[in-house]
């Protein structure tokens, strides 16, 4: 069973012939070459695959692409401008949020749904957005502190 | 001078080299390199836990469309491991199956989906043997034999006795013993494992990519299991996502991937899912530790036994250096003169152990941390003050031949003591909630590699050229510690140039000196060892260069901040690049590179097995744990930890915290929440929530503190960072919990079902002690 | 790749009789809603229906109205919304605070009432890939004929593991279900029965379109046991409800999840009288839900331990609320 979606990936209009089962991790890494999105688990567990969907934060591995027609997707491929690292990618980037890098974007990404909604959030606010996210690298110290910082370079 | 240049960087927080490449996505990790033109690889792996394999019909799988190819044992009869001596394993299993998921054929196919479906297609017959899931189990006389040449089913069993502890018990005046249960943990990095293979036919060459931390070893099996010239072998690691120890030795999906691909002369991605990953296992064995401890009075130690049962697995692996370590590191913390200890590696019809981060050490560390403070506690004295009882005296070799040069355990003692308010807070933080804490150390690199060759340890090299860039070369592999960093850092600093002119190229074995892999925490130390002496060997050219244009003498000219000039004399300053240019002129093309070996006396004692736990530095650390304990559903919280750990010197401040605190957190997930479950072989544990590692939620805030004991040997002074807090956490958690609650447990994880079941038998104890009062 | 999907069709049906419809026209069709536990399904091989019907376009599914009769939350409103809404967090703690204790944030944002409602039972057993079922001869959920957690019992043993059914029961909700004769309501404890492999009372192309709240009275709270303070199921959940009356007495009500395969109403030891000892009574209590739940090795984690601490649990909450 095939169609056709047309969505929005990273502010470019992307239309494509799909098979319904095909997921959005999928689509993205095998289709749009955007292989920023990892794939840690089997399914839903690890948060590594996380992109934006229409600007809240979403597991691309358990999601079907058929259901995102005429969404507006952004990854983390996306996020700097003109290559130019966003406020979350520097913030990660400068206090060693990231190690190995793995869950990286899949992090970013969610903190990124977490600062559009709330651009000043406390520690507990950050440990659950970022809940779904697994990393085993940092045990996270170091992740909440570039979360702060990206939040407080914002809020400047 | 140039003012702008980052010349001075050691001792500074640098973020990581290859670190906006991580936070924009494009870090290119196996699973997203280019694979549009590879067919799909899966392995069929065995349905039992024990059996002989009577045959396997291949026919209907080939038959199917789509199939390219469908291997199984018959096509690979070569063993592969990572000890010389202990090479038992084969790619896919050849006559016998020794654990569930162990790989018995693979399929090749035009894609995912007819990949599976072959799978199916494939029959096996099997003859079941019965399972041994236990040590105990496997040591029963009537047991059958997992491999025919090891009786008893035992991999290897070690006795060592240093001093004489007969004696030393005499001394004591509290001897106790006690046994403890520590279970199975995996790595669990968050990256699966994934090889993308390519083979050439007409060249008869194979290139793999692969999430290797041991290229170098991934290359000498991947030409011996293939019967290649190594020379036509290939092996590249692009960036690596997470290892601790998974990715120590050669895997049976590297070269499986590449047998695929040399059967369909064509490239073959290789993408194991979460719970295959869990399959392939290596993580580290569960452990049966009994301990017994003699103290003086005032707390000095003065005899250690120590007997350590490992459930190993159904293949050797690093086993029998994972028993030999859990015996050597008993030393080099504290002041030990006599020891006995008696290890025993057993195979078991369960995935085969390996390597985790702390190799070998954690769960007797563990074991001695809490049985040290419970003695401490019986004898009134305090937890800091027993093990300042003990502390070494360096530079001093241990009874077992270790090397200590450098030892900042006490200074980690006290920073920690300080900063946890310990004096003022332990024992009065009220019920249900308790202070805790543990030592712990590790070595910097094994001094004996387990593949000795006599060649150098480490080998970096070293391009200088004409647009005045420095490349380095290493085949160091960065799995996401940063030392890829480490190594910019030091030829920045050892040049006194900018970390911008530098671009460190890393593990394609066609372009970068062999390393031995990233394990042991060996990298900084030797990998930063040899980097800083190409980096010299390159600044001796740019000074020469420069003290002919200057025309004075070498030793009279001085580099600082890219430019170089007479000493004492800010005249006549030359810009980098101009000496750069001049030292081309005589040569070209400038390559110089760096080498280090170690020192013959740091390789340890001469009784068999006394490499392993050998190094040039042990790092020390010192932690404190606060939990709260809620007592009626056995749930423990870590409010906070306070850790010091002496890394020698802190070349990339950011990097040694970063790496302290996932040690600490990682040792966390060990003691509170980690543990693999079999049932009957199959692991009910192998996904990412029925392994439960810690998620940001639980996840306490890590204060941490470093502590440079400056080691002689080591570059600048460093020594390892990443590992040695690591087995301190569990320890610190179990006393800490003895605090809140009163009640000492002897298992690993502490989790809410296991803590309340000991509660419950706990109350009732007390209850009947009341009662006969 | 990520392994090999099954091969179905989506249709997107965008009202309820449209759904129904969808339902009737493919035999074997499944519902999908917010995906976040039936496309893991897929993905291990647990679920090959050849038919999913999408309700995410169904807008009906997603309202909520709030009136004199009480709170009335559609089906396909997620996780996330309900865990931020006033209303409930005003009138009905325990529902607010079981929805945002489910997995992760993520999945919050897709997953809907219904589908928790819905969510198919788990075991150990079950939830494992196709090697592993079928390395252990599969079970009685699924192509298999014995239950490996009772293999002398009858039935399938798997635990039901949503959040948000008990909450929702100690406020006593009602839910309505759309199907091809129209619409009917019943009460959510009756929606269930203790089989895991056939744990929901819902006719063959029957939708359950949203849940009924009567106006907001007692307080309540909602708590789970789980080993991470994120992402885990529950290995037990309570949610306790509180109605104080004036002349002091305290009526409890107490729903328990992840115990037994469907969401349990405990029977109480009656109400907590003004001049009682409360020891007494939440002693009783206690004992109460244990007798009531019967975990089973469903999970890796004991499950006598299970009981003790939902138990615990119990007590705990109804002493919060009073």
């Amino acid at each position: 069973m095939k169609r056709i979606v047309s969505l929005k990936i990273n502010g470019r209009t992307v239309e494509d012939v799909i098979p319904d089962n095909l997921l959005l991790i999928d689509f993205l890494r095998d289709r749009q070459a955007l292989t920023g999105a990892k794939k840690g688990c089997d399914g839903g567990e690890c948060g590594a695959c996380t992109v934006l969907v229409d600007g809240r934060p979403r597991l691309s591995c358990i999601t079907l692409t058929a259901k995102c027609g005429g969404a507006d997707i952004e990854t983390i491929e996306g996020q700097a401008q003109n290559g130019r690292l966003s406020a979350l990618q520097r913030a990660f980037h400068e206090n060693l949020g990231a190690q190995c890098g793995f869950c990286t974007p899949g992090m970013i990404i969610a903190a990124e749904g977490l600062l559009r909604e709330n651009p000043d959030p406390d520690v507990n606010d950050i440990k659950a957005a970022l809940g779904g996210n697994l990393c085993r690298c940092t045990g996270y110290v170091k992740i909440i502190k570039s979360v702060q910082a990206a939040a407080a370079e914002a809020t400047q | 001078m140039n003012a702008n240049a980052r010349t001075s960087v050691i001792g500074r927080p640098v973020p990581l080299v290859d670190g906006v490449e991580k936070v924009t996505g494009k870090a290119q990790y196996t699973a997203d390199l280019n694979a549009r033109d590879a067919s799909v690889g899966r392995i069929l792996r065995a349905p039992v836990s024990h059996g002989n394999i009577l045959g396997i019909d291949t026919s209907r799988a080939e038959a199917l469309d789509g199939v390219l190819a469908v291997i199984t044992g018959q096509d690979c009869d070569k063993t592969f491991g990572v000890i010389p001596i202990a090479m038992n394993e084969y790619p896919m299993a050849r006559g016998k199956i020794r654990y569930r998921g162990e790989p018995v054929a693979a399929v090749v196919a035009i894609d995912a989906d007819t990949a599976e479906r072959a799978l199916e297609l494939i029959d096996i017959d099997i003859e079941e043997l019965v399972p041994c899931y236990t040590p105990a189990e496997s040591r029963a006389p009537e047991a059958p034999l997992l491999h025919d040449n090891k009786p008893g089913n035992l991999e290897r069993e070690v006795h060592h006795t240093f001093g004489n502890v007969a004696d030393g018990f005499g001394e004591a005046d509290l001897v106790r013993e006690e046994a403890f249960d520590c279970a199975e943990i995996n790595h669990a990095q968050m990256e699966p494992h994934a090889a993308l293979a390519e083979y050439d036919p007409e060249r008869e060459r194979l290139t793999l990519h692969s999430v290797t931390q041991v290229p170098f070893y991934v290359h000498l099996t991947l030409a011996r299991c293939l019967d290649m010239d190594s020379s036509r072998v290939r092996v590249v690691k692009p960036y690596v996502g997470g290892g601790f120890g998974a990715r120590t030795e050669t895997l049976n999906f590297e070269i499986i991937a590449s047998l695929l691909a040399r059967k369909v002369g064509g490239k073959v991605m290789m993408q194991l899912t979460r719970e295959e990953s869990f399959l392939t296992h290596r993580g580290r064995p569960a452990t049966q530790v009994r301990l017994k401890i003699g103290l003086t009075r005032s707390g000095k130690i003065t005899a250690v036994e120590c007997d350590v049962v490992m459930s190993g697995g159904g293949y050797a692996g690093y086993g029998l250096v994972t028993i030999l370590y859990a015996g050597a590191l008993l030393q080099g913390l504290y002041d030990i003169s006599n020891i006995k200890y008696d290890g025993y590696r057993v195979y078991t019809n369960t995935p085969p152990c390996g390597a985790m981060r702390g190799h070998g050490t954690v769960d007797v560390r563990h074991s001695f941390e809490c049985l040290l403070d419970r003695m401490a506690r019986e004898l009134g004295l305090d937890p800091f003050a027993v093990r300042r009882a003990n502390l070494l005296q360096a530079p001093l070799f241990t009874s077992n031949g270790l090397m200590v040069n450098s030892y900042g355990l006490g200074e980690c003692l006290d920073k920690v003591e300080q900063a946890s308010g310990w004096a003022e807070r332990k024992g009065k933080l009220g019920k249900g909630r308790g202070l805790g804490m543990a030592c712990s150390h590790y070595v910097s690199g094994a001094a004996k590699p387990v593949h000795w060759t006599g060649e150098p340890h480490a080998v970096v090299s070293m391009k200088l050229d004409f647009d005045g860039s420095v490349t380095v070369l290493t085949g160091a592999s960065d799995i996401g510690q940063g030392s890829t960093t480490i190594v910019a850092m030091a030829a920045a600093e050892v040049m006194s140039i900018d970390l911008g002119r530098i671009r460190v190229v890393t593990n394609d074995s066609v372009i970068t000196p062999k390393d031995n892999g990233s394990y042991s925490s060996r990298v900084t130390f030797m990998v930063g060892n040899a980097a800083i002496e190409a980096a010299k060997a390159l600044r001796e050219k740019l000074i020469n260069a420069a003290a002919e244009l200057l025309d004075v003498e070498p030793q009279d000219v001085e580099c600082e901040a890219e430019t170089f000039f007479v000493k004492g004399s800010s005249q006549s300053e030359l810009p980098f690049h101009d000496v750069a240019i001049a030292a081309l002129a005589k040569e070209g093309t400038i390559t110089v590179k760096g080498t280090f070996s170690t020192p013959v006396e740091a390789q340890g004692g001469k009784h068999r097995g006394g490499a392993v736990g050998s190094t040039m530095g042990f790092s020390y650390a010192a932690q404190a744990v606060e939990v709260s304990v809620d007592e009626a559903t056995g749930q423990v919280t870590v409010e906070k930890v306070w850790a010091a750990l002496d890394c020698g010197y802190a070349i990339n401040p950011l990097a040694v915290e970063g790496q302290i605190e996932g040690s600490v957190w990682m040792g966390m997930g060990q003691g509170l929440c980690e543990e693999t479950h079999y049932i009957n072989g199959l692991p009910a544990h192998a996904n990412l929530t029925d392994y439960r590692f810690p998620t940001i939620a639980e996840s306490p805030p890590i204060e941490v503190q470093i502590v440079e004991s400056i080691d002689p040997l080591g570059p600048f002074g460093a020594k390892e960072a990443g590992e040695g807090a690591l087995s301190g956490f569990p320890p610190a958690l179990v006393n800490a919990v003895a605090d809140a609650v009163g009640m000492d447990v002897n298992f690993l994880p502490v989790t809410p079902d296991r803590l309340l079941a000991a509660l419950i038998k706990f109350r009732r104890a007390n209850r009947r002690k009341e009662a006969t009062k | 790749m990520t392994e090999a999907m099954p091969q179905f069709q989506l249709i997107e049906p965008s009202t309820v009789d449209e759904a129904v419809a969808a339902l009737q026209d493919a035999p074997g069709a499944v519902l999908c809603a917010g995906g976040t536990d039936l496309v893991v399904q897929l993905r291990q091989g647990l679920s090959d229906p050849g038919t999913l019907v999408n309700l995410s376009g169904v807008a009906a599914l997603s309202t909520v109205e709030e009136t004199n009769k009480g709170l009335r939350v559609g089906a396909g409103v997620t996780l996330a919304e309900i865990a931020g809404m006033e209303a409930v967090a005003n009138g009905y703690p325990a529902v607010a605070k079981a929805a945002q204790s489910v997995a992760g944030p993520s999945h919050r944002e897709v997953a809907t009432l219904g589908g928790n409602l819905c969510l198919d039972t788990r075991c150990v057993y079950f939830n494992q890939s196709h090697w592993w079922r079928k390395s252990n001869s599969f079970c009685l959920k699924n192509r298999g004929d014995i239950c490996h957690v009772a293999p002398k019992g009858n039935r399938c043993r798997a635990a039901f593991s949503g959040d948000m059914a008990p909450a929702l029961m100690v406020h006593g909700a009602e839910i309505e279900i759309a199907g091809a004769n129209g619409v009917r309501r019943i009460a959510l404890a009756d929606f269930y029965h203790e089989d895991g492999a056939e744990h929901i009372n819902l006719e063959p192309c029957e939708i359950v379109v949203a849940a009924h709240l009567p106006p907001p009275g007692p307080t309540s709270d909602y708590e789970k046991i789980r080993v991470r303070g994120s992402i885990d199921f529950p290995l037990a959940g309570v949610a306790v409800a509180c109605n104080k009356l004036d002349d002091g007495t305290a009526q409890f009500t107490v729903a328990v999840t992840g115990t037994n395969s469907k969401p349990l109403l405990v029977e109480l030891p009656g109400d907590l009288n003004a001049e009682e000892p409360n020891d007494a009574f939440f002693a009783t209590l206690e004992k109460q839900v244990q007798k009531a739940v019967s975990p089973q090795r469903t999970t890796t984690i004991a499950p006598h331990y299970r009981r003790l601490s939902v138990s615990a649990l119990t007590v705990r909450l109804a002493e919060g609320l009073l």
